[in-house]
C-alpha cells in the first residue's frame, strides 16, 4: 500500500444501503459502550407520498476538517489535527467544558453524560482509527462497508473520483462535492442524490468557522480560569441535570421525514 | 445530537445481565489460550485466524483478530468469495454471540413444568445417557420412526443426517418448507438443478421479484448488485413494500401481493407475441415451447394490470426492455419464495422467463454446488432399511418435494394429528421451531404430545425452554465443522478460541450420542481434526497447512462455464413439465387466484431487516443496539382513515392467534398490507435482551402447505388492526 498523505473517507449516500455494518465495526473496534455509537444515522429516511417515494442515508461521524473549529474551541488543548488528516482528542487533558460541541458546525463531538468528574473521558468522537490506518489499514467503518458506500484513500484522489461519479452519472447525483470546500475542507467527502441538507448536514460557507470564532476565543482562557472556582462548583450539578437529559434525546427515525411532507 | 441510544432504554428492558454491561464498555471475558496456534498467533496469542461466519447461512469468509486469547475483532476475509473482505452488520456482531452472557455453557436438564424455565446443571455424562435412554426407549416402544430428527442448514448438518439415518428414523425437519421450496422445486421441474449460480458481472437489466437483497444481505450478491448499480444496470423491483432494495432501484413497482405470476406470465406472453425470445437457444436447450405458445395468450398485459396493479403499459415496457438487454438481463428467482398458493407457479414462470431470452452462461450459471466428491468421508456400514412413511407426507403426499429438504409444517401438523402415527420424540439442533413454524400456539401443542424433547443450541433458544435436555454447542468461533467446498476451493470453519464453559461442536456430540446408541461404527472419527484430516486425505494437503490458509485449494473444477447439462427427463430446460403433467398439475405454469384478504382486513407481510437472521439473533447485544424498534408498517393515509398514528399500541389479529404492538405509519407500503419484521416476541426468558421486545409473527400465521412445492404459504394470512 503506497503512504497516504492525506488521508479522507468519501462517503456515497447513492450506494449506503443502511445497513449499518459501519456503526457495529465501530462499536467492536473502538470498544464503544453498549448504550453509546460514534456513528450515527441523521436526516435520513422517506421522503413522498406512496407511491413516489424517495430513501436517503447518510452515515455521520466526525468530519475531520482541515481547520477543526473544535481544536480551535478548546481552552486546554485537548484536540490536535494531524498532519495526514485525523482530527484526535485527549481525553486527560479534557476540562468538559463542551465549548468544542457549540463550536463544531456538524455537531460532532458528544458528551458523557453517564460519567462523572472523577471518571474523566468527558467528550467522545470518532478518531479515524489511527490504530489501524498507521499500519496500513483501513478504518473499521470503511474496511467492511460492503456496498462501497464509505472508501478511504488520498484526499485529491477521493475529490476526483468523487466529480468523476457525477460526470458519469450527472442525472444520479446533486453537483457538488460536499466537504471539498465546506468549512474550510473536510476530510469527510459526501455524495447524495438529495440536497445536502436533506441528510441533515449544515449549509456551512467554505470559511471556517474558526476564523471568526478565533477572534472571540482569545479572550477564552483568562475569562475561563477566573471563573474556574464557580465551573468547578457547578460542575457536579451540571452533570447531574444532564444526565437526565442525555437520555432524553432522540434518533432520527423514519416517521419524522414523512411528518415533514404532510 | 444523538449522543446515546436512547430510542430504547436498556435497562428497563434487559434483564440483570443487559444492566451489568451497559454499565461498563465491552469486555471479553478470558477465555483460556487459543487452541493450537500453528503460527497464526505470537507469544502473547495475538494475531489473525481464518475462519467461516455463521451468523447467517451465506458463509462469509473471516479473519478472526484475536488478541491474549481473546476474538476482539471480526474483519471479512478478502481470500473468500462470499465475504471479499467485507462483513455485513451481522457478521461484524458475530462475536457478541461468542460472548453473549446468556450462552448455555453446560448440560441442563429440565426441573420444572416445560415452558417454565427451571434446568439443573449437568455433566456431558449425564446429559448424553439420558438423551439416548430416552431415544432408545421410544425406539424400542414405538420404532424408530416416533423419533422426529430436525435441523437447519449447517455445516455439520451432514453427521447430523447420518445420525438420524443410522438411528432408522424417516423423519426429517429441515426449515426449507418455511423459505424457498417454492424456488426450488420449480428450479428441479424446470433446469433440473436446485439453484442456479448468478453472475452480476455484465448484467444491464435486473428485476428482483421477492429478494430484498439490500436488508436480506448475501455480502458478495449484495455488493455485486450494488456494483451493477453503479455500473448503470436498471433494477426493477417488484414489492408491496419501499424496500432498502426498492429504494435503489431504478422502478419500484408496488405489486399487489400474490400476483407476481400475473405480472410474470404477461411478460412471458409479451415476449413470445412480439417474437422478442432468443430462438436459437429455444430450440437447442428448451422443450415445449409450443405448448406454452399457445397457452400463454390469455394472459394479456391488459388482463394482468387488473390484477396486479401495474399498468398495462409498464409491463409491456419491461418485458421489451428485458429483452432488450438480454442475454445480459436476470429475472431473479426470489429468496423466501413460499408466499402463496400459487408460488411455485411464480418460481416457474422466472425460469421459463430467463430460458426464453437465453440468459444462461450470462446471469445464470449451472450451481457449483457445496458437495464435492473430492473430498474424503470416514468410513461406515449401510444405514438400515427405513419402510415407514414419513410424516411430513413426502413423498406420499408431496411426490415432488426432495427428502432432504421436506415439509416441515406438515410434520407439525401429523404430530398433532397422530397420524398416520404417533410421534413421541423430537430431537432438535441448531433450529427453534417455536418461532419458525407458521401458527405457534400449534407447535407448542406438538410439544406437548412428546415424550421427550432435547435440542441443542449455543443460547437458551425458545424450544430449548420448551425441552427436556438442553446441550450446549460451542460457538462458530469455538469449534470446526467439516470443510466446506465452494467452487475450487475448500473453506474452513475452526476455532479462533478455546470453546467457553462446557461447549462442544456438533461433530463431538453426535459422535458421543451415536456411540451411546450403539451407532459408534457409523461414526469412525476420533475427534474432528481427524475427521478433517479424513476429508483432506485425498488431496494431499496437510490440516495445519488449511487452518492456517483457511482453504484446500481443489483439483479440477475450474471451468469457467461448464457444459449446460439440464438434469431432468428430456435433457432440456423443461418448459413443459412432463412430471408435472403427469402428477396432475399444470404442465405449464397457469394463472391461479389467491385469496385475498376481505373488506378490513390487510395482508400481513413479513421480511428481513438487515441485523437479523430468522430469529436467531436478536439476542446479540451489539444487534439489538443497532436495529430499529420493531413496529408494525401501516400505509399513513389507511392509519390515518383507522384514527391510528405511529408508537400507538395495536392488537393484530389472525385466526391463528393475536400480537399487540407499536405501529408505524408509514408512506412505505401499500395501503391494503401491513408488515412486521419477523423473529421478534420470544418465549424463552433465557434470552435477556431479546426477551419482550416486539412481538412474533408466528402468533399470526396461518398453516397452508402449497400442494405442489410444499412451501408453507407465508404471506397467505389476513390480519386485522385495531388500537389498544
Amino acid at each position: 500500500m503506497t503512504e497516504i498523505k492525506n488521508k479522507a473517507f468519501l462517503f456515497d449516500d447513492t450506494r449506503c444501503i443502511d445497513c449499518r455494518a459501519c456503526m457495529v465495526a465501530c462499536s467492536v473496534e473502538n470498544k464503544i459502550d453498549m448504550n453509546k455509537t460514534r456513528i450515527w444515522v441523521a436526516g435520513i429516511g422517506l421522503k413522498g407520498l406512496f407511491p413516489n417515494l424517495t430513501r436517503a442515508s447518510m452515515v455521520y461521524h466526525c468530519m475531520h476538517c482541515n481547520a477543526p473549529d473544535c481544536l480551535s474551541a478548546c481552552p486546554v488543548g485537548a484536540y490536535i489535527k494531524r498532519e495526514d488528516g485525523p482530527v484526535l482528542y485527549d481525553k486527560k487533558k479534557c476540562i468538559g467544558c463542551r465549548y468544542c460541541m457549540n463550536a463544531c458546525p456538524f455537531g460532532v463531538p458528544h458528551f458523557d453524560y453517564d460519567k462523572g468528574l472523577i471518571e474523566g473521558a468527558f467528550i467522545d468522537k470518532c478518531t479515524f482509527c489511527p490504530q489501524r490506518i498507521d499500519i496500513g489499514l483501513e478504518p473499521a467503518c470503511v474496511a467492511t462497508c460492503p456496498t462501497g458506500a464509505l472508501v478511504f484513500g488520498e484526499r485529491a484522489d477521493l475529490i476526483k473520483e468523487a466529480h468523476a461519479r457525477i460526470q458519469t452519472h450527472p442525472d444520479r447525483y446533486v453537483n457538488q462535492v460536499y466537504g471539498e470546500f465546506e468549512n474550510g475542507g473536510t476530510t469527510y467527502l459526501i455524495l447524495s442524490h438529495v440536497p445536502f441538507t436533506e441528510l441533515g448536514l449544515p449549509d456551512v460557507g467554505s470559511r471556517p468557522i474558526k476564523d471568526v470564532s478565533e477572534q472571540v476565543m482569545g479572550l477564552t482562557i483568562p475569562v475561563a480560569l477566573g471563573w474556574g472556582a464557580v465551573l468547578t462548583g457547578t460542575a457536579v450539578a451540571v452533570h447531574l441535570v444532564n444526565q437526565k437529559k442525555g437520555a432524553a434525546t432522540k434518533k432520527a427515525e423514519e416517521e419524522v421525514p414523512e411528518e415533514a411532507v404532510k | 445530537m444523538p449522543n446515546t441510544i436512547s430510542r430504547r432504554d436498556f435497562l428497563k428492558l434487559g434483564g440483570a445481565a443487559l444492566g451489568a454491561l451497559t454499565a461498563s464498555q465491552f469486555i471479553p471475558p478470558a477465555v483460556a489460550k487459543a487452541a493450537h496456534t500453528n503460527g497464526m498467533l505470537d507469544a502473547t496469542n495475538s494475531g489473525y485466524i481464518p475462519s467461516m461466519c455463521e451468523m447467517c447461512v451465506w458463509r462469509c469468509g473471516l479473519l478472526a483478530k484475536v488478541e491474549d486469547g481473546r476474538v476482539v475483532k471480526l474483519e471479512g476475509n478478502p481470500e473468500h468469495p462470499h465475504s471479499n473482505g467485507k462483513l455485513c452488520p451481522r457478521g461484524q456482531s458475530g462475536l457478541m454471540n461468542t460472548y453473549d452472557p446468556d450462552r448455555v455453557l453446560t448440560p441442563l436438564i429440565r426441573v420444572g413444568k416445560r415452558g417454565e424455565g427451571l434446568f439443573r446443571i449437568a455433566s456431558w455424562e449425564e446429559a448424553l445417557d439420558l438423551v439416548a435412554k430416552n431415544m432408545l426407549d421410544i425406539k424400542q416402544k414405538f420404532g424408530a420412526e416416533a423419533m422426529i430428527f430436525s435441523s437447519t442448514h449447517n455445516l455439520s448438518q451432514v453427521q447430523f443426517e447420518n445420525l438420524l439415518n443410522a438411528f432408522g428414523s424417516p423423519n426429517y425437519g429441515t426449515q426449507r418448507s418455511l423459505c424457498f421450496n417454492a424456488m426450488i422445486v420449480a428450479n428441479l421441474m424446470t433446469y433440473g438443478m436446485e439453484e442456479p449460480d448468478r453472475k452480476y458481472d455484465t448484467l444491464k437489466y435486473i428485476i428482483l421479484t421477492g429478494r430484498n437483497l439490500m436488508e436480506a444481505i448475501s455480502t458478495s450478491e449484495t455488493s455485486a448488485l450494488s456494483k451493477a448499480i453503479d455500473r448503470g444496470a436498471k433494477v426493477v423491483t417488484l414489492d408491496p413494500r419501499f424496500t432498502k432494495t426498492a429504494a435503489k432501484s431504478a422502478e419500484w413497482l408496488p405489486i399487489r401481493p400474490g400476483t407476481d405470476l400475473a405480472f410474470h406470465l404477461a411478460m412471458l406472453n409479451i415476449i413470445i407475441k412480439e417474437r422478442l425470445y432468443n430462438a436459437v437457444f429455444v430450440s437447442n436447450n428448451t422443450n415445449g415451447f409450443e405448448k406454452l405458445s399457445s397457452a400463454i395468450g390469455a394472459y394479456t398485459p391488459d388482463w394482468a394490470a387488473v390484477i396486479t396493479g401495474i399498468p398495462s403499459d409498464i409491463i409491456q415496457r419491461i418485458a421489451r426492455e428485458f429483452a432488450e438487454a438480454a442475454p445480459y438481463a436476470l429475472a431473479h428467482n426470489g429468496w423466501r419464495t413460499s408466499n402463496f398458493v400459487n408460488s411455485f407457479q411464480t418460481e416457474r414462470a422466472i425460469a421459463i422467463l430467463n430460458a426464453l431470452v437465453g440468459n444462461w452462461g450470462t446471469a445464470l450459471f449451472p450451481a457449483a454446488g457445496e458437495e464435492s466428491g473430492v473430498l474424503g468421508a470416514p468410513p461406515q456400514p449401510p444405514y438400515p432399511r427405513v419402510s415407514a412413511e414419513r410424516l411430513d407426507g413426502v413423498p406420499s403426499k408431496y411426490p415432488f418435494v426432495p427428502l432432504k429438504i421436506g415439509v416441515f409444517q406438515e410434520l407439525r401438523e401429523a404430530v398433532l394429528s397422530g397420524q398416520p402415527y404417533q410421534a413421541h420424540g423430537w430431537f432438535i439442533a441448531r433450529q427453534n421451531p417455536a418461532m419458525s413454524l407458521p401458527d405457534r400456539g400449534r407447535t407448542l401443542q406438538a410439544f406437548g404430545k412428546m415424550d421427550f424433547i432435547a435440542t441443542i443450541d449455543i443460547i437458551m433458544n425458545d424450544t430449548s425452554w420448551y425441552s427436556d435436555v438442553v446441550l450446549p454447542e460451542a460457538s462458530y468461533l469455538e469449534r470446526y465443522d467439516p470443510l466446506l467446498p465452494v467452487g475450487d476451493k475448500a473453506y474452513i470453519r475452526q476455532p479462533v478460541i478455546e470453546a467457553q464453559g462446557e461447549g462442544k461442536s456438533a461433530l463431538w456430540i453426535y459422535k458421543e450420542l451415536g456411540t451411546r446408541l450403539g451407532l459408534g461404527d457409523y461414526f469412525q472419527y476420533t475427534d474432528e481434526e481427524d475427521y478433517l484430516n479424513q476429508q483432506l486425505a485425498p488431496l494431499g494437503v496437510s490440516l495445519e497447512q488449511v487452518r492456517k490458509q483457511g482453504y484446500a485449494e481443489l483439483p479440477g473444477e475450474t471451468a469457467e462455464f461448464p457444459e449446460l447439462d439440464w438434469n431432468t427427463p428430456s435433457g432440456k430446460i423443461e418448459i413443459f413439465s412432463t412430471t408435472l403433467d403427469r402428477g396432475g398439475f399444470p404442465g405449464v405454469p397457469q394463472w391461479e387466484e389467491p385469496p385475498a384478504p376481505k373488506d378490513g382486513e390487510f395482508y400481513l407481510l413479513t421480511g428481513k431487516v438487515a441485523q437479523f437472521t430468522q430469529f436467531g439473533t436478536q439476542n446479540n447485544q451489539l444487534l439489538h443496539k443497532y436495529a430499529d424498534e420493531p413496529r408494525l408498517w401501516m400505509n399513513a393515509q389507511t392509519a390515518k382513515s383507522l384514527g391510528l398514528s405511529s408508537d400507538d399500541d395495536v392488537e393484530v389479529a389472525s385466526s391463528a392467534g393475536k400480537i399487540h404492538i407499536k405501529l408505524l405509519a408509514t408512506q412505505a407500503i401499500r395501503p391494503d398490507c401491513v408488515y412486521l419484521t419477523p423473529g421478534y416476541g420470544h418465549l424463552s426468558k433465557g434470552l435477556t435482551t431479546a426477551y419482550g421486545w416486539g412481538a412474533s409473527d408466528s402468533d399470526l400465521h396461518i398453516t397452508y402447505t402449497d400442494p405442489v412445492s410444499g412451501g408453507q404459504a407465508l404471506s397467505q394470512t389476513f390480519v386485522t388492526v385495531k388500537k389498544l
